[in-house]
């Protein structure tokens, strides 16, 4: 209640100050750019006595003043003009200020600021660098371009989710990503459906729904404290994106451009697999039939010696090595995007409409990703205050074949990477998936390992989403200090999924049918009161007050069953009535808030801001449920306070301060009960839960702090912005694993503390500007050091995270940094030597930390040169510092596969170490039995350091003067590129995997299985503008 | 204006402020607070034998994979999965029945239990679940060893996150004081489920002659390590009265829907779920088989038939336990659909889960007699139980007449006049026959731990972990490490986490 009480005052504060009116002459005129373009919302003020107007769409304005008064003409980015009337009509233009010191960014809530201004680090990143060199979801190509912005791809397909992380993870099991705001709108960004240990696709996530071509800018707001207006969605940062709208005086135009790219495997051959024995087992090839399904996958036959050998079909075929097993399976992926935008303006309105048509087809075989955009963004002026903003967007995308991850069920990927050395997987395409009945062969000894043709070609999964994302916002400026916003916007989309394991799966042998749908809505209503005056001549006062309203529901809806009953047709109604399930679920979450900002300027270089924030929450019990989030910011820009050497073109320093936070998801604070069908006429009903509930829940918080210089030196060649930051997330809300004896999996805690440190740093340096070659070189870097430092009680870690190889996990440890890879070490002595057991097996040691699967340094190094028209750009990025765990090399001992499985096949091996007595171990054991042992039981070989360098983005691009062209064409200007990504791993220390392999977006990283391959794409892109 | 103004102010602290309704909004409109305690009764009922999401979980892990072949019951060529044949280890088979019970049947359990304790009008309701409880402890304490019991399930209730591990004696202490007084506690003028009671159908009598069997079971389990509290225990059991017909076999009644959660969840693994039975996994092994042709036992043409359906008696046929792919190629049948596996009817969804029969409860008896720890006819108790072995195969489709079972018997005479561990070979072998032909391996595993009977001739297949021994227990999950320490004061107790160690009744 105090809160509210102190945020009414802030309210009621800007409403005292008394408006004054002067009458003389009215005039009227029209602000222009250099260009000769429209510029609306500069403000006309008289000077003196801060009073005046802004201009409309047409960039027209008109005023009441007295001859011989002072008209002041001001917008962002601009120089100011002044002009003494002397006329009724006024014509300006207004000059650009001279280098980018002003340049102006989004920030919260979608306000524009002067960067000077901000105590905090905001980054933008211009459409263009994610337009060019595409990436089927676009949070792909923002890898490397922003400190401190950790990208990590899945290895799940193009239609696959990304991990989007700034400075590091805040909290242990709640979200740890940043808010998508698009156009002011928060939008969806869940992950649909992931895998997890027992296999899974990738549904995807929310922001692959963005259209490149349509984003004019990229604001990333670093942390809390430049997001701290969100407020408790705000923790994690943001990432606000503002779409294209259109021009005003241009008429209409037309841009269209048109992308193609080829992709094929980044890793297209298993560089450490051994290729000397083949299928087989103790030394023997198959002689049977029987014997050929049973060793199919494992390598412990003899020598492969070309002579003949039976497989699964009964075929006798040559016993060598089939290296191209990769290369034979998987195709060339390949993706064209087209897309048109008309801009337009009228004497009141300024639109742009945009389409976009995108299909992919994935290296993975039969599988398909097709996107469609569009989007209208309509600015109209009615009257000469009321302004209203109209956003539309319609995304309809469809994916066939979205490839199931980690275990082995459906899973292609698996039986690639285990095939056996002597076969050719091309042997078990066409007609040999099939048996006599049309079902699966069985062609190796386990059921669970799908012939990986049967897994693309007759598993079946597809989904369809219809999203709309909309927003209308009216604005009226009350006065030439004062206006009223409003903002009512609607993110919505209708997903469904179907899933068909088909009649004949070897594992599955009548099949079975899933499918699934999900309404999401969520609806964000804002009121927002915005002050902008200029208290004395100094001293300037930018404030607004406004209150938001979020309601968020999910409606799922699933169907499915096991057991079709008629072979090979697939609906719901062809599945065994009893074996049909069915849910309904409704969820929803609302969010109530009130929000305040003010900021102070003083002479146009020292800014303080102070901004707050409300939130109460239906997720946590009355009591609970409120809390209240500040910031503190300043800003000095010492090169303008102080006379500077002449190298330092430009110096400023900022430190800022906020809390945000979180709260928690629907229905986590009670027990609840599922009714589960009946038996015997009898009902049934369980426990729904397997969390532990817990009704006294209070929101987490997450503090920031952060300190930052930014400078331009020596005529401003150099920049750099360096930024060191803390954040410490107390209260969080953790879902812990815990003992399943417990009866639960997992308990809701609300006592986790993380603390993040870190530093960032953005150097630019123009290495030659001459007038037709330039080089660019722009290098990022970022350190995050994360540590756990509580959990709950005396609880010391916590397990987040399970490999399916079942030796190792992701933990959190209280005095180690966040997401750490677990695994069974090997049984040693006091001097860390191996100890074996009496039959010569190493033995199982200790549960040990490896490190964290989340890498502490990320940089980016991009390389731009010019000459006369023609472009160039490499990127390299990295991490450094993460590990990972490998279940495909571990499962590559036990199968045989992995180089270092050579060492003792021929008459054993005797492990290095002593045996329980502490004596030299000499027992010799079968190299089959030893590797198979270890696989199965030990983590240690199969950790790698995940550090790597990769050669991103190559660009080179050609704008083809319009001169060129004659005068007739209707052109305004053609550009072409060529692209590139992720065209090398430059350095990894992951043997057959790349060090980016995570088969999840989830908290827990750095575990891999049988995930998608990398890729690498070359393309052409083709931009026309009319 | 300020009038215009003042208003927009009042929207604003409106929309911050509606917050009235939240505690309805998070309330979930799709599961219940609360629901009536038959319906757990009954959900928990069929728990004990597999989850609903999967019901052939742990009994295709522990009880296929690991008992029966251990047993040599069943044995597969498929050595990399069905570890058992051979004695290798592979973490979640091994940890099935431990991962999948706790979460499921105990949980639910325990939390009936906590409800039902509420009212003394649902006091039948609390000793049903009291004795499912005891049965879901014992399979899982005889798998493992020590394991969490008295502080387990209780993650809600009392916020336990971490359970200690009991020590087995305290356990077996405990559960058979659950077991007596679960079995007084019934009460004919309390509330009775019926439809919802999968076993007896609200019998309260059967009930407490099921517990009595149950608790002699325990009793006997401790004969080698505790011989006075298993006498006391064995004694009090079949003076109360223990199962009288095969009526009061303990077996969940289970139908055919094709539903998991109706199906019982041996057929779900061997038939319509797995198919592993038809798709030539798991079959027979040749010591179960030839063991029931030296017997000329009648349940042979019951249990078992060819891939093509042929049960002719003659052409029945075990696989070797310890035979893989190449060891297979070299004997003189080579193809697997000529060797018998579990008999479609078998597997039929609607059989009864079996727990407990009359007729090892019989056996339990004639064994306790023969220690003078009861009075009696060994001899007849013997062969009730004995006939009963033989008929109870009709609950699984067998049309096996009274003559059968008498033939059989005279086929197989009790050794009246002979040792005791001739007497043991015959009760635990008879034993061992009908826990293997209605698939109770886990019990069956657990008598032929303590006796040693019938005798066993190991395998001993490279990479073995036991040194060529049959398995004396499972290992513990390996998830249990890192969230639960408990864990390693039971694996200190144990002197080590192997398929070797011996438990406390294991001696």
């Amino acid at each position: 209640m105090k809160k509210t009480l102190l945020l009414s005052a802030i309210l009621l504060f800007g409403l005292f100050t008394p408006f004054l009116y002067a009458q003389e002459m009215t005039v009227t005129g029209k602000v222009v750019d250099e260009s000769g373009s429209a510029l609306p919302g500069v403000n006309v003020v008289i000077k003196g006595i801060n009073q005046g107007t802004s201009t409309n769409v047409e960039g027209q304005y008109s005023i009441e003043i007295a001859k011989g008064k002072v008209l002041v003409y001001s917008f962002i980015g601009y120089n100011s003009q002044e002009v003494t009337v002397n006329a009724s009509v006024l014509n300006v233009s207004l000059e650009p200020e001279a280098t980018a010191l002003n340049e102006v960014v989004v920030t919260a809530l979608g306000i524009k600021k002067e960067k000077k201004s901000l105590g905090y680090s905001v980054s933008e990143v211009k459409g263009e660098e994610l337009s060019v060199a595409r990436t089927p979801n676009m949070a792909n190509s923002l890898q490397g371009k922003v400190a401190g912005l950790n990208i990590t791809g899945t290895a799940s397909g193009p239609a696959g989710s990304t991990r989007i992380t700034l400075r590091g993870n805040g909290s242990i099991s709640g979200n740890n990503q940043p808010l998508i705001v698009v156009d002011g709108i928060p939008i969806n960004n869940d992950n649909l459906g992931q895998a997890g240990m027992w296999g899974g696709a990738d549904q995807g996530d929310g922001i692959s729904s963005l259209n490149p071509d349509e984003i004019e800018t990229m604001s990333v707001l670093k942390g809390a404290t430049a997001a701290a207006l969100y407020g408790s969605r705000a923790s994690n940062g943001a990432i606000l994106v503002t779409t294209k709208g259109g021009k005003s005086g241009r008429g209409i135009g037309l841009e269209v451009s048109s992308n193609f790219l080829a992709e094929n495997l980044l890793i297209n051959e298993f560089k450490d697999y051994q290729y000397e024995y083949g299928p087989g087992d103790k030394g023997n090839k198959p002689t049977t039939v029987k014997e050929a399904v049973t060793f199919a996958n494992y390598n412990w036959g003899p020598k492969l010696d070309g002579s003949g050998v039976i497989q699964f079909d009964g075929v006798t075929r040559p016993y060598t090595a089939q290296k191209d097993n990769l290369k034979k399976f998987y195709q060339t992926g390949t993706t064209f995007t087209n897309s048109a935008a008309f801009t337009g303006a009228s004497e009141t309105t300024t639109f742009r409409f945009s389409m976009n048509n995108m299909d992919n087809h994935g290296v993975m075989p039969n599988s398909r990703l097709h996107r469609n955009n569009f989007a209208l963004n309509v600015n109209s002026n009615l009257g000469k205050k009321l302004t209203i903003v109209t956003n539309m967007k319609y995304v309809y995308e469809k994916v066939k074949n979205r490839p199931r991850l980690s275990d082995s069920p459906g899973n292609a990927n698996y039986s690639l990477y285990t095939l056996g050395s002597a076969m050719n997987v091309e042997d078990l395409s066409g007609a040999n998936k099939y048996d006599d009945n049309g079902y699966e062969k069985l062609w190796n000894d386990n059921i669970y390992v799908t012939n990986p043709y049967y897994a693309a070609y007759d598993f079946q999964n597809n989904s369809q989403k219809n999203r709309v994302i909309g927003s209308i916002e009216p604005k009226y400026q009350v006065n030439d200090w004062l206006f009223v916003k409003g903002r009512i916007g609607m993110d919505y989309f209708n997903y469904r999924y179907r899933a068909i394991e088909p009649y004949g799966t070897a594992y599955k042998v009548r099949g079975s049918y899933s499918s699934n749908a999900r309404e999401f809505m969520e609806r964000n209503t804002d009121l927002i009161l915005g002050i902008n005056k200029n208290l004395t001549d100094k001293i300037g006062l930018n404030m607004i007050l406004g209150g938001n309203q979020m309601r968020n529901v999910n409606r799922l809806t699933n169907i499915g069953g096991g057991n079709y009953n008629i072979p090979f047709f697939y609906d719901i109604s062809n599945i065994d009535p009893a074996a049909r399930t069915s849910s309904e679920a409704y969820i929803e979450k609302r969010i109530n808030s009130l929000y305040g900002s003010a900021e102070f300027s003083w002479n146009g270089y020292l800014y303080v801001t102070a901004t707050g924030r409300n939130d109460w929450f239906s997720t946590l019990a009355k009591g609970n449920n409120s809390i209240f989030y500040p910031s503190f910011g300043a800003s000095l820009v010492v090169s303008e306070a102080l006379q500077m050497p002449n190298a330092v073109n430009y110096l400023k320093v900022r430190s800022s301060w906020a809390q945000a936070g979180g709260a928690t998801d629907p229905y986590k604070l009670s027990l609840n009960y599922a009714l589960s069908g009946a038996h015997l006429s009898a009902p049934l009903a369980q426990i729904n839960n397997s969390e532990v509930p817990n009704a006294l829940l209070q929101p987490l918080t997450s503090t920031t702090f952060e300190a930052g210089v930014e400078t331009r030196l020596f005529n401003n060649k150099l920049y750099a912005d360096i930024a060191f930051y803390t954040r410490k997330t107390t209260k969080d809300i953790v879902s812990a694993t815990i003992s399943s004896t417990s009866g639960y999996g997992s308990a809701l805690f609300n006592v986790g503390e993380i603390s993040n440190k870190g530093i960032e740093v953005l150097l630019n340096y123009e290495v030659l500007s001459q007038k037709s070659l330039t080089w660019n070189a722009s290098f990022n870097m970022a350190y995050n050091k994360s540590e756990v430092v509580n959990l709950y009680n005396d609880l010391q870690t916590l397990r987040v995270d399970e490999n399916r190889t079942r030796t190792a996990y992701v933990h959190q440890d209280v005095g180690l940094p966040y997401s750490q890879v677990k695994g069974f070490d090997y049984k040693r002595d006091t001097q860390g030597r191996i100890v074996f057991d009496a039959q010569g097996y190493p033995i199982q040691g200790n549960l040990i930390s490896f490190g964290s699967g989340v890498s502490p340094w990320t940089l980016g190094f991009t390389n731009s040169f010019r000459y006369k028209g023609v472009g160039f750009s490499f990127l390299i990025d990295g991490k450094f510092g993460g590990k990972i765990f490998s279940g495909t090399n571990a499962l590559g001992y036990r199968f045989g596969n992995n180089i270092e499985t050579l060492v003792g096949r021929e008459g054993g091996i005797v492990g290095d170490g002593v045996n329980e007595k502490g004596e030299k171990n000499t027992v010799k054991v079968a190299a089959q039995d030893y590797y198979t042992r270890i696989a199965s039981n030990i983590a240690t070989p199969f950790v790698y350091s995940a550090d790597f360098l990769k050669l991103r983005q190559v660009i080179i691009d050609y704008s083809i003067p319009t001169k060129f062209l004659g005068s007739k064409q209707p052109f305004r200007a053609i550009s072409l590129s060529l692209v590139a990504r992720n065209l090398a791993i430059l350095m990894k220390h992951t043997p057959n995997i790349d060090p980016e392999s995570t088969y999840n977006n989830s908290n827990a990283q750095g575990l891999e299985f049988y995930s998608a391959p990398p890729t690498r794409s070359v393309g052409v892109n083709l931009n026309l503008k009319f | 204006m300020k009038h215009k103004i003042l208003i927009l102010l009042g929207l604003v602290m409106l929309m911050g402020s509606c917050t009235k309704d939240f505690e309805k909004v998070n309330i979930n409109p799709n599961a219940p607070a609360a629901v009536p305690l038959n319906y757990l009764l009954s959900q928990s009922t069929l728990l004990l034998a597999g989850s609903a999401g999967d019901p052939g979980y742990k009994s295709w892990r522990a009880n296929f994979i690991y008992a029966a072949c251990m047993m040599q019951q069943m044995a597969s060529v498929e050595v990399n999965f069905y570890r058992g044949t051979v004695y290798t280890f592979q973490g979640d088979l091994s940890a099935a029945y431990f991962e999948s019970s706790y979460p499921n049947s105990i949980k639910n359990l325990v939390n009936l239990i906590d409800l039902a304790g509420k009212d003394p009008k649902d006091v039948n309701i609390k000793s049903m679940a009291r004795i499912l409880r005891v049965i879901e402890s014992t399979f899982l304490t005889d798998i493992y060893g020590d394991i969490p019991y008295s502080e387990a399930g209780r993650g809600f209730i009392d916020l336990n996150f971490s359970p200690a591990y009991d020590a087995q004696q305290a356990i077996y202490m405990d559960m058979l004081k659950e077991l007596e007084e679960a079995s007084k506690a019934f009460n004919p003028s309390a509330s009775k489920p019926t439809t919802a009671d999968f076993i007896f159908g609200g019998d309260l009598d059967k009930w407490k002659r099921a517990a009595n069997s149950l608790m002699l079971r325990l009793a006997m389990r401790m004969q080698k390590v505790d011989p006075t509290n298993a006498q006391v225990w064995a004694k009090k059991a079949i003076d109360a009265g223990t199962m009288n017909s095969m009526d009061d076999t303990f077996a969940i009644k289970m139908d055919n829907t094709g539903a998991g959660n109706n199906s019982n969840a041996n057929s779900w693994n061997l038939g319509a779920g797995r198919n592993i039975a038809s798709g030539n996994n798991i079959q027979w092994a040749k010591t179960f088989i030839d063991m029931m042709k030296t017997r000329k036992d009648p349940r042979l043409t019951v249990i078992a038939a060819l891939k093509n359906g042929d049960r002719t008696l003659e052409k029945q046929r075990g696989i070797p336990s310890g035979t893989d792919a190449t060891i297979l190629s070299t004997l003189a049948e080579k193809s697997l659909d000529n060797y018998s596996r579990a008999a479609p009817n078998m597997y039929a969804l609607n059989n009864p889960y079996t727990i407990m029969t009359y007729s090892e409860s019989q056996f339990l008896k004639t064994e306790a007699i023969e220690r003078g720890w009861a009075t009696g006819d060994a001899k007849a108790v013997f062969a009730a139980g004995q006939k009963a072995a033989i008929m109870q195969l009709n609950a699984y489709g067998g049309t096996l007449q009274d003559a059968d079972a008498v033939a059989y018997g005279t086929a197989n005479p009790y050794p009246a006049a002979g040792t005791m561990d001739e007497k043991m070979s015959a009760i635990q072998t008879e034993s061992w026959l009908v826990n293997g032909a209605v698939m109770n391996h886990i019990e069956a595993w657990s008598d032929w731990r303590r006796t040693g009977f019938p005798k066993l001739i190991p395998v001993n297949y490279p990479g073995n972990e036991t040194n060529g021994q049959i398995p004396r227990r499972l290992r513990y999950p390996q998830s249990e490490k890192g969230v639960n320490q408990n864990i390693d004061a039971a694996i200190a107790r144990l002197g080590g986490d192997t398929f070797m160690n011996k438990m406390w009744w294991d001696k």
